[in-house]
Order: structure tokens, then C-alpha cells, then sequence
């Protein structure tokens, strides 16, 4: 599982709203950075990485939430969540698979055949996930999801004397 | 299971002040489980308090710059919890499906050998011999009997383990912590590595 890249200039000053925007702003651009490869069923390591990453990406929205504009947020994290669903749908079998074929190794070989039965069985739910996957990450292009959470990264309310960028919390006495 | 509300939030406050507030809420929601989890050890209530428990580790792993390690130490607790309570619904969710599986398999035979009577008056039992599943039942009794002894062996695990968190005073602990933070491994003044 891939480590959470750091965010970077937070300290216990740090301005929630500007917390906000650094998390939100690392987590999405993580989730995109391990799109590549997810549909490879022979490395199953990918679309774990990339589910993880949007858990993160989840959670971070989740708990900075009262940070962003509620309507943009809500619609981004609805999205968000349907992105790790059908990431679920297909590293949850990917799971089960090994599992079983790890418990099938254990047994006797009187034992494999029900449960080789059952392992088939959810190879198939393996490429149906894979093909939700496939038309999932199409539409995530086309609704452009990785700029638009940019945007709501950059929309928290600024303190009218700072400048945008600035992460400019400081340690309290 | 939708998370509880946070109260006084303020986007402009220092995130260590809002931090500590979402770590108390998320704190106090996981341990409104136990009772029941402990109790009654079923599937609904242990999967709520294992999506409790990762809520908590996501937002002390949040947190790490503000409370430095009071907030890795105990986000390292939550995802034990967490990969516990997870080992143990893997188990809720698989049973199921070997018993439906098995119960396919059987509906698939029993149709075989009814199309195989050719419209007999009764069925011999050596018919059952020719069920096109029958070697396959004995795995999934297995895989189902393991399965059962497998999730009450980490229930059990589960059990002991949150009696000694509650026994030790891990949740005041934390709070304590986070009023005193510390710094984080990876964010050390004097920039060594931990």
C-alpha cells in the first residue's frame, strides 16, 4: 500500500481553512496519480493503492468539510464516494480470491474443488467490477473530477490580509 | 453509518482547536459501540464500530502536524482496531457467501438429476452419484466450519483487546496527549528522524 504523501506547512496554528485546502488539494492529486494501471487484474496492488488514496481523499473532505462551500462540497463528495464504491466492487474480490485460494492451499485436496467453485465464481465478479471500473474512469475524465476538486481545495474563505498560498499558522505559546 | 455531527467548528481557528474537537466526537462515537459490540458480538454493530475506528485513526493521521505523536501513537491503536473488527467482518461477509454458493450448487444438482429421471415415477438414491457438484460440497462445509471458528477466535481476540485499551485508559490518555502535543516523527524541530 502506497504511503499518504505528506502535506506539506501544517503546525497546530495553521489556519483550519488553510489546513483544508492543503489536505483536500494532496489527497485528490494522489488518487489521480495512481489512476494508471488500475484495470490490470494481474496486479492487483493498483487499484488498491488508488482506492486507498481516495479514502484518504474522502476523509480529508470529511473532516475539513466546514471548510468549503457546502453545495460544491456535497456534490464532489457524492462523487468521491461512488469513485471508492467502484473501487470496492473491484478490489473486494481481488481480496476474497486470495484469500480463498490462500485457505484452498491449507486444505486437503479433497477440499479444493467447492472451493476452487467458489473462487470462479468470483472471477466473474472480478471482471464485471473491472468493466464498472473501465466506465467509471472514463466518466472521471469527462466530468473533469481532478480539476474540480482543485477549484473546491482553492475555494476555502481566505483571511482578507492573507494571500492565497499562504500556510501561515503559527505554533501557539 | 453516518458520522455525528461536530459541533463549533471554525474554518478560521488553528486546526490544532478544531482537531482535538473532531478527535473527541470521533472518540466518543467509537466507544458508544462497545457496549453492544461486546455484547452481543454481531455483525452490524462490530462493522459500525470498525467504520467508527477509521474515521478516528483518519482524523488523528490528519492531525499528526498538530499533536505530533500523541496523534501517530493512537491512530496506530484505531487501525488495529480497525484491521481487527475488519478480519472479522470478512468473515460476516464471506459465510454468506459459501452458504449461497453451496446452496446453488445443490439447486443445479438436484435440477440435473431430476432432468436425468426422464420423467420416472421415484429417483434412486445411486442417482446422487451422478450429481455433476457433488465433489464440491465437502470444500465449502470446510471453508464454512473454518470460517465460523475463524470469527470467533478474533472476536474473542477483539473482546480482550478493547478490555485492555478501557483497562489502561487509552481514551483519557489521548485527550491528555493532545493537550500536551509532541512532536511528530517525521516533523521533528531538529529535523531528525524518529
Amino acid at each position: 500500500m502506497a504511503k499518504a504523501l505528506p502535506v506539506p506547512g501544517l503546525n497546530p496554528g495553521t489556519r483550519f481553512a488553510d489546513a483544508a485546502a492543503a489536505a483536500v488539494g494532496v489527497r485528490a492529486r494522489e488518487v489521480f496519480a495512481h489512476a494508471d494501471g488500475v484495470l490490470d487484474t494481474s496486479n492487483i496492488e493498483r487499484v488498491h493503492d488508488m482506492r486507498v488514496a481516495t479514502r484518504r481523499l474522502r476523509a480529508a473532505m470529511e473532516v475539513f468539510a466546514a471548510c468549503f462551500p457546502k453545495k460544491e462540497h456535497k456534490k464532489l463528495l457524492r462523487e468521491v464516494k461512488a469513485l471508492a464504491d467502484v473501487l470496492g466492487e473491484r478490489r473486494d474480490p481481488d481480496v476474497a480470491i486470495a484469500a480463498l485460494e490462500g485457505i484452498a492451499a491449507e486444505l486437503t485436496a479433497a477440499d479444493r474443488p467447492g472451493i476452487e467453485s467458489l473462487v470462479d465464481e468470483m472471477r466473474r465478479g472480478q471482471e464485471q467490477g473491472n468493466d464498472r471500473l473501465a466506465a467509471a474512469l472514463e466518466h472521471l475524465s469527462e466530468s473533469r473530477l481532478e480539476e474540480r476538486l482543485a477549484v473546491l481545495a482553492r475555494s476555502v474563505r481566505r483571511p482578507e490580509s492573507s494571500p492565497p498560498s499562504a500556510l501561515n499558522g503559527t505554533v501557539p505559546a | 453509518m453516518k458520522p455525528r455531527k461536530v459541533k463549533g467548528l471554525d474554518p478560521e481557528g488553528p486546526l490544532a482547536d478544531n482537531a482535538r474537537r473532531i478527535v473527541e466526537v470521533r472518540l466518543a462515537e467509537l466507544r458508544s459501540f462497545a457496549p453492544k459490540a461486546l455484547e452481543s458480538g454481531g455483525q452490524e454493530t462490530l462493522h459500525d464500530m470498525r467504520i467508527a475506528a477509521k474515521r478516528l485513526r483518519y482524523v488523528l493521521e490528519m492531525s499528526e502536524p498538530a499533536f505530533g505523536r500523541a496523534a501517530t501513537d493512537a491512530a496506530k491503536v484505531a487501525k488495529q482496531l480497525q484491521d481487527l473488527l475488519g478480519e472479522i467482518h470478512d468473515c460476516d461477509e464471506m459465510l454468506p457467501r459459501v452458504r449461497a454458493h453451496a446452496e446453488a450448487l445443490r439447486a443445479q444438482d438436484a435440477e440435473a438429476l431430476c432432468d436425468g429421471a426422464g420423467g420416472a415415477r421415484d429417483l434412486e438414491p445411486g442417482a446422487a452419484r451422478e450429481a455433476p457438484n457433488r465433489a464440491r460440497y465437502r470444500g465449502l462445509e470446510s471453508l464454512g466450519t473454518y470460517l465460523t471458528a475463524r470469527r470467533a477466535v478474533l472476536f474473542e481476540r477483539f473482546v480482550g483487546r478493547w478490555e485492555k485499551l478501557e483497562s489502561t485508559g487509552f481514551a483519557r490518555e489521548l485527550l491528555d496527549r493532545l493537550n500536551r502535543p509532541e512532536p511528530a516523527p517525521a516533523a521533528r524541530a531538529d529535523g531528525a528522524a524518529a
